[in-house]
């Protein structure tokens, strides 16, 4: 007997419910298309996108339906897994509440009150303006062609470059901001002006490694997390965790040490100091490839940072730091401090990160195997796309919210100014592909005074999410089993190339993005040259020469040259282009290609393969001091030792940064007092996370991934819960100086005394999502909108709060 | 043939991978309380410090499995190889097997109105002849290992015979087929995420157990029902 009690009852819902778009969910035009079916039944190599880790899967699809994902095992990075999320992509693309066609706002900001349009009519609306908003064209006839008058965002994804191309490249405009600055900026600048680049964990030959605060049980990444799980507690890896909460990734450790939130800092240089006081640096590595390691030696010693000194603002024992400090360093060269991805957290992070960096290349554990490795990249064809200059764009709005502002931006600096009417000049549109700044930013009431702020906001996504709901424009991007991304190559110790293909065709009216740009050039590329030929000096020549219709040629801009070949035309190019046609042909069919895979892929047992032989593994980077082929016994802190071709300017490790120094930052790694922030007596300490059920806020309606998560819970140390009368599964208020929140109590001897904690993706406002909407808290209505001052990355972990309960 | 299962739980990080693996592979209804698989978590403070054990669970496919016996209708039965299954039609859900059940990993499928409970994907996978069940090929860690006890060669047989392992509630005299490997490197963790009267076996010591009983059973094997 079968009722399909569960399924029916699941679309009745979604049609009910389903606000956004009216309500024509039908079972037939949820679950099929008018189209005919790209496959009927056929297992078709993808890419993941349900998080930033890329893992290839086989699509299974039957009767132009596809019934499920499983692990491509071809690919080194992702090796033979696919994780929950993974697992769980068919619902992004069958989820009810999807965007399926274009919508235009009728009603007043962020009342969810749109019409249904065609493509045609929402490219109409993005040009021209309705008479609820602003069009592009009026915009920037009144800001006389200052393109920069035009933000834009992304999320990561492998859309990114190509939405980069169109805005920055093409519409011209300065203002980009992308995930970097509220994720992992201080991380990525710390390393790249260390060590010449952020690198990559070997967590499959490393013996001894030091995770702070970064959590790859939970948060996972590839294949740092499977690589290093399989080696902990006694086999072969040994693992010190520092973190205030006890995560599954501490249970993994040999020693978890629950430190004080904002003190990593001071942590990192005593161990330093240690290893310099008792010189267990690996001297040869650091004579060849330091430079102003003696400034540095000076500056750590006196500086006292003693283990001593560190205790008394970690909470660490003193003993324990110097034991880890020896056993790091007879451990080294296969001993790495971790980099650490989601960041910052304190606002001493950049120096945190450096300090991390030296302190692991004093071990000679860099671009070595068992240490920080750089690998090889395996090249692509280009893809040339001409583009126009504009004469009237202005510098980046944020360029002075910090020391150093990068093409990136900083989201919160940006943000702010816009909320806070304080831009140079006018920042009037913004458009936002695959990204929801009104989740992602701290101070969400400051995202939202931001979208007020702006005269037209345009959205590409797939879900209706709290951004969503503040647009003006919303185009539907199809999911990733819809359409063929741009093709990737991806760098480290055993490269390869991935092509995430379409599976079945896009659904309803969605399209993939480069389809999404090819239409809107076509209707806006014309128009907006008028503006340009207004208002441009240097054009205004070309015009007189050349006449109005070859300008708008040659001068590139016409954008829907850009768009002329297809996106699969355009990958076949660039892979023929290097490596042949029968190379494309493997990458197609099997979703990965690299040189000789047909060799060197083996299945070695029922849960492991050879990916690359061991000595055709990329762990150094060429051009450095070899060791004799010969030499049979090779030490493997001689090995480390060898001078290095690392990437920075010196080409050595950098101890001491001039460029910090004359931008009035510190050029060494420093404790400074003035930027910690102790907890007062009576107030906690938040610190977000991130876990592996649920990716960002963008998984957040996944009916599936609710079924393993429904809500977040706020963590608290279990005595401090019982002082305040808090038990498991009490509501309670949770208070910081922007913000207040609602949500259920965890009390846990899992977490340290005066500090709260709750994941991150919940409390979704938008009642476009049926299973999302209001699921426990979002963390950033209460995390303070701090940033460092280096990069202007969002300095997430410096909120006091308070907390009580209330039912 | 005869199946089982190895778990090296000592790699599980709690990802619930395989949880939504399996109810994906095998549409298993939705909702938190309706799970084929699962991973249990064992929380204790040793000294004042947490200590947290992860064991991943599902059906042990008891060699001697008292479910199949309580069924009144023959819906729980044997298929080839020893796997318990469910037959969905002849289930008139007197809800016997899950009473029957030491290991809870029975549940009403309120779809097919009928228990639901683990099958080694066997009517997905393994009757397909495929040798790896989805919770294991989506693992990241690769805590499990699905195998044939019956073939000397295979890689489940050889890592028997190389590490120890246990079983849960042998006590109840199901002849459980979900072998939990013992961590062979850290003695303390080792100990600590294990219950102190638990028995520890070599697979010569759990073999006889395992041949008794299939012995007792394999009569009662046959093909698959639906």
């Amino acid at each position: 007997m079968q009722v399909e009690i569960s399924r029916r009852k699941f679309l009745q819902g979604s049609v009910a419910f389903s606000i956004v778009g009216g309500s024509t969910a039908t079972f037939t035009n949820l679950l099929a298309t008018d189209k005919k079916p790209l496959h009927k039944n056929v297992k078709i190599a993808t890419v993941c996108e349900m998080c930033v880790n890329k893992c290839t899967a086989w699509a299974k699809v039957e009767n132009g339906i596809v019934k499920k994902l499983d692990p491509n095992p071809l690919f080194p990075k992702s090796k033979n897994m696919l994780c929950a999320r993974g697992d769980a992509g068919i619902h992004a693309l069958y989820d009810p509440d999807r965007l399926k066609y274009p919508l235009i706002r009728i009603g007043e900001k962020a009342d969810g009150k749109f019409k249904r349009a065609t493509w045609e009519e929402a490219y109409a609306a993005i040009l021209d303006g309705t008479d609820k908003f602003t069009g592009l064209k009026r915009i920037l006839d009144e800001e006389k062609d200052n393109r920069s008058t035009l933000g834009y965002c992304a999320g990561e994804g492998m859309g990114e470059h190509t939405f980069k191309q169109f805005m920055g490249d093409m519409m011209g405009t300065t203002n980009f901001v992308n995930h970097s600055s509220i994720c992992l900026k201080t991380t990525t600048a710390g390393y790249a002006l260390t060590l010449g680049a952020y690198g990559k964990a070997d967590m499959d030959n490393a013996s001894y490694v030091i995770m702070a605060g970064a959590n790859r049980a939970e948060a996972i990444l590839t294949p740092d997390t499977m690589d290093m799980f399989k080696r902990t507690r006694g086999r072969g890896l040994k693992l010190i965790v520092l973190d205030p909460r006890y995560t599954n990734t501490a249970i993994h450790a040999d020693k978890w040490l629950g430190i004080k939130v904002g003190t990593d800092l001071a942590f990192v240089l005593a161990l330093t100091y240690i290893v310099i006081k008792e010189v267990l640096y690996n001297k040869s590595f650091v004579a060849k490839n330091m430079n102003n390691f003696e400034a540095y030696k000076k500056h750590i010693l006196e500086n006292n940072y003693t283990p001593q000194w560190a205790e008394k603002i970690t909470g660490i024992d003193a003993h324990i730091i110097s034991t880890i400090a020896r056993d790091f360093m007879a451990h080294a060269p296969k001993s790495i401090y971790y980099q650490g991805r989601r960041t910052a957290w304190s606002l001493q992070d950049f120096q945190l990160r450096r300090a991390q960096a030296i302190f692991t290349a004093l071990g000679g554990g860099i671009d070595v195997k068992g240490g920080i490795v750089f690998g090889k990249k395996l090249p692509l064809g280009d893809h040339i796309v001409e583009v126009p200059i504009y004469s009237n764009v202005k510098q980046r709005i944020d360029k002075k919210e910090a020391t150093f502002v990068g093409p990136n931006g900083t989201w919160i600096g940006f943000r702010n100014m816009i909320a806070e009417k304080r831009t140079p000049y006018p920042l009037r549109a913004l458009f936002s592909y695959k990204q929801n700044p009104m989740q992602a930013i701290p101070n969400v009431a400051k995202s939202r005074k931001m979208f007020e702020n702006l005269d037209l906001v345009v959205t590409i996504d797939t879900m209706p999410s709290d951004t969503v709901m503040m647009s003006d424009v919303i185009l539907p991007e199809c999911t990733y089993l819809e359409r063929e991304d741009p093709v990737k190559s991806f760098a480290g110790v055993e490269p390869a190339i991935i092509l995430r293909n379409k599976v079945i065709n896009p659904m309803y009216e969605t399209k993939a993005l480069f389809d999404i740009l090819k239409g809107l050039s076509k209707r806006i590329s014309k128009p907006l040259f008028e503006v340009s030929a207004k208002y441009d000096e240097e054009l205004k020549k070309a015009l007189k020469d050349d006449g109005f219709e070859e300008t708008f040629e040659e001068y590139n801009f016409d954008f829907t040259k850009a768009f002329e070949h297809t996106q699969e035309h355009i990958n076949k190019e660039r892979v023929v282009s290097e490596y042949g046609e029968k190379a494309y042909q493997i990458l197609k069919e099997k979703g990965v290609f690299y040189p000789h895979m047909d060799k060197y892929f083996k299945q070695l047992s029922a849960n492991e393969y050879q990916y690359y032989p061991e000595d055709k593994k990329y762990y150094t980077i060429p051009g450095g001091e070899k060791l004799d082929a010969q030499d049979t016994c090779i030490d493997e802190k001689e090995m480390a030792s060898l001078k290095k071709n690392l990437g920075t300017n010196s080409g050595k490790v950098e101890c001491y940064l001039e460029t910090m120094e004359k931008n009035g930052q510190d050029p060494m790694p420093t404790w400074r007092d003035e930027l910690y922030n102790e907890t007062p007596k009576g107030k906690f300490k938040f610190v977000t996370g991130r876990h592996a059920q649920q990716t960002q806020n963008a998984t957040a309606n996944n009916i599936m991934l609710l079924d393993v998560m429904k809500e977040n819970y706020v963590w608290i140390n279990k005595e401090q819960a019982e002082e305040k009368g808090i038990e498991y599964g009490d509501i309670v208020e949770v208070k910081s100086s922007i913000g207040i929140i609602h949500i259920k109590a965890y009390p846990t001897i899992k977490i340290i005394k005066d500090v709260i904690f709750y994941v991150h993706g919940f409390g979704q406002e938008s009642t476009g999502l049926t299973f999302g909407y209001r699921n426990g808290a979002s963390d950033n209505m209460i995390i303070e909108d701090t940033i460092e001052s280096v990069f202007g990355t969002a300095a997430m972990h410096e909120t006091l709060v308070e907390i009580r309960k209330v039912g | 043939m005869n199946f089982a299962m190895a778990l090296d739980y000592q790699s599980c990080i709690d990802c619930k991978a395989c949880e939504v693996a399996c109810k994906e592979e095998n549409g298993v209804q939705l909702g938190a309380d309706k799970q084929r698989i699962w991973v249990s978590q064992s929380e204790k403070s040793i000294f004042g410090e947490p200590f947290v054990a992860l064991h991943p669970s599902q059906c042990n496919h008891c060699q001697d499995a008292p479910c199949v016996d309580v069924c009144p209708t023959g819906s729980s039965y044997f298929a080839l190889g020893g796997i318990v299954m469910t037959n969905k039609d002849t289930c008139i859900l007197c809800k016997g097997c899950m009473e029957a059940c030491p290991y809870d990993a029975r549940f009403v499928d309120d779809t097919h109105v009928a228990v639901d409970k683990c099958t080694f994907c066997y009517d997905t996978r393994i009757v397909n002849g495929e040798m790896t069940t989805a919770c294991q090929a989506t693992c990241p860690t690769k805590v499990r290992l699905f195998g044939d006890l019956d073939d000397e060669e295979g890689e489940l047989i050889q890592m028997l015979n190389k590490r120890k392992f246990y079983v849960l509630k042998e006590d109840e005299g199901t002849v459980p087929k979900l072998f939990y490997m013992l961590p062979e490197h850290d003695k303390n963790y080792a100990m600590n995420s294990v219950d102190p009267d638990t028995n520890i076996y070599t697979w010569d010591e759990f073999k006889p157990i395992i041949e008794m009983a299939k012995a007792k059973r394999k009569p009662q094997w046959q093909n698959m029902q639906e």
